[in-house]
């Protein structure tokens, strides 16, 4: 189960309180995390650090969630898994996120702390 | 009845109800429309009979009907604008409801980061856990409300995502029993399970049922009486799986029996301002088990309780 040791993952999310929850968590776990609080500086730090994983917000200064997934997807950072965690359940959010190539979907509010990290270990390259 | 029919009348009062202008208020202008009608009508028998010439005859018909048709344009500004206040209505709802998410979810994570300390020196004591207890309680409660109000802007939007796999909905109910058992054990009631073996599955998505389920059997724990019995049951009968929660409390009158699942409904019995609640939650039951195929019914006296049911086709 030790299969996330010094696994970096990438959260970019602009909320600071949600932030240092899923920081705190995933280190407990054994996480490496780099944190990013919008989109220019996440897909900045996307490029630069190569994570094992990215966590993704929608709603983001600068760059939205959509535009940062679409431009990892395209580049050399293509096949990192990608997970969105947002409050916007709407289909069609969900459909262009999936579109896009984000790997799955998470509705924060939905989720406790444990689910996230459980999804992140599933996913984790 | 005479009195109902000038009630009807009274536009005035009803376009303030709607918060519209007269001249915006379909009842005032429809009124308006009818008057003028009649009265080209018949001042153009009159100045026809006076004329008698087809030219003078022409102009003033088409000049009513040019009168009416501007008052029509009014009647669908009218008309309009309720359309567009009712959409508005439920962007508000899900825009709030948007910004809501984002804190309490925030609030419950931090919780969870709280309650995870492993550090023996900085862990709680037993008198802060049960605070913080409260506290995520609360705040559960709170995204309860906001994810079902968000739900139902989704479901009137057209923009709710339902799954569909194959499920066992005994599990679920199974489920949904084990978490509302610390609600129900608070008002010392007791949750009996009468579940027959189905075999059959059916088609629903998990989670959308949890609401519906969650719903039907937290309003009977809601509206019984501290110490009562709920009895949830579920059973096959024919190519439908009916599931029922029973519960004896109040009750609701027969009279409300045709609302009770209209939107925002808040039961005017006698535990209104003694129960919590937005009045969606049955709403948003029948619309998910209606998507699936379903039906949600009840049957209820007051003051005895209220038997709810609902049937999903098998898979």
């Amino acid at each position: 189960m030790d299969n996330q040791k010094n696994k970096k993952i990438i959260i970019i999310e602009d909320d600071r309180s949600l932030q240092n929850a899923l920081v705190e968590v995933l280190e407990q776990e054994g996480f490496e995390t780099v944190s990013a609080y919008d989109g220019e500086e996440g897909l900045a730090k996307t490029v630069a650090e190569k994570p094992d994983l990215v966590l993704l917000d929608i709603i983001l200064p600068k760059k939205d969630g959509y535009e940062v997934l679409a431009e990892i997807k395209k580049g050399e950072c293509k096949n990192i898994p990608v997970l969105i965690l947002t409050n916007l359940e709407e289909i069609d959010n969900v459909q262009r996120a999936l579109d896009l190539g984000a790997t799955t979907f998470m509705i924060k509010s939905d989720f406790s702390l444990k689910d996230v990290v459980e999804k992140i270990k599933e996913n984790v390259g | 009845m005479f009195l109902k029919f000038l009630n009807g009348m009274n536009f005035i009062a009803r376009c303030k109800k709607y918060g519209l202008g007269l001249w915006q208020c379909p009842n005032f202008l429809f009124l308006l429309m009818g008057l003028i009608t009649v009265a080209a009508m018949v001042g153009t028998f009159f100045v026809s009979q006076r004329f008698a010439s087809e030219g003078v005859t022409i102009m003033s018909v088409t000049l009513v009907v040019a009168f009416i048709m501007t008052l029509g344009s009014f009647v669908i500004r009218g008309v309009e604008k309720v359309a567009e206040a009712n959409i508005l209505k439920t962007e508000f709802i899900s825009i709030i409801s948007h910004q809501l998410c984002s804190p309490l979810a925030a609030i419950k994570w931090n919780m969870e980061v709280i309650e995870s300390e492993r550090d023996p020196e900085r862990v709680l004591s037993d008198k802060q856990r049960t605070f913080l207890t409260n506290i995520k309680k609360s705040n559960e409660q709170m995204l309860k409300m906001v994810t079902d109000l968000l739900e139902v802007a989704r479901v009137d939007q057209g923009k709710a995502i339902f799954e569909k796999k194959k499920l066992d909905l005994g599990d679920i109910v199974e489920e949904s029993v084990a978490d509302l058992r610390i609600a129900a054990a608070e008002k010392n009631i007791e949750i009996v399970l009468k579940i027959e073996p189905v075999s059959k599955k059916v088609c629903v998505d998990e989670r959308k049922m949890r609401v519906v389920i969650d719903n039907l059997i937290g309003n009977a724990i809601k509206y019984s009486n501290e110490g009562a019995k709920v009895e949830v049951g579920l059973k096959e009968e024919g190519k439908k799986i009916i599931f029922s929660v029973q519960d004896w409390g109040v009750g609701i009158p027969r009279y409300q029996h045709s609302k009770i699942f209209e939107k925002f409904f808040r039961s005017k019995n006698e535990s209104r301002y003694r129960t919590e609640g937005v009045g969606i939650g049955l709403y948003l039951a029948r619309e998910i088990v209606k998507y699936f195929g379903g039906d949600v019914w009840f049957e209820s006296e007051a003051g005895k309780g209220s038997t709810f049911y609902f049937s999903l086709p098998v898979a």
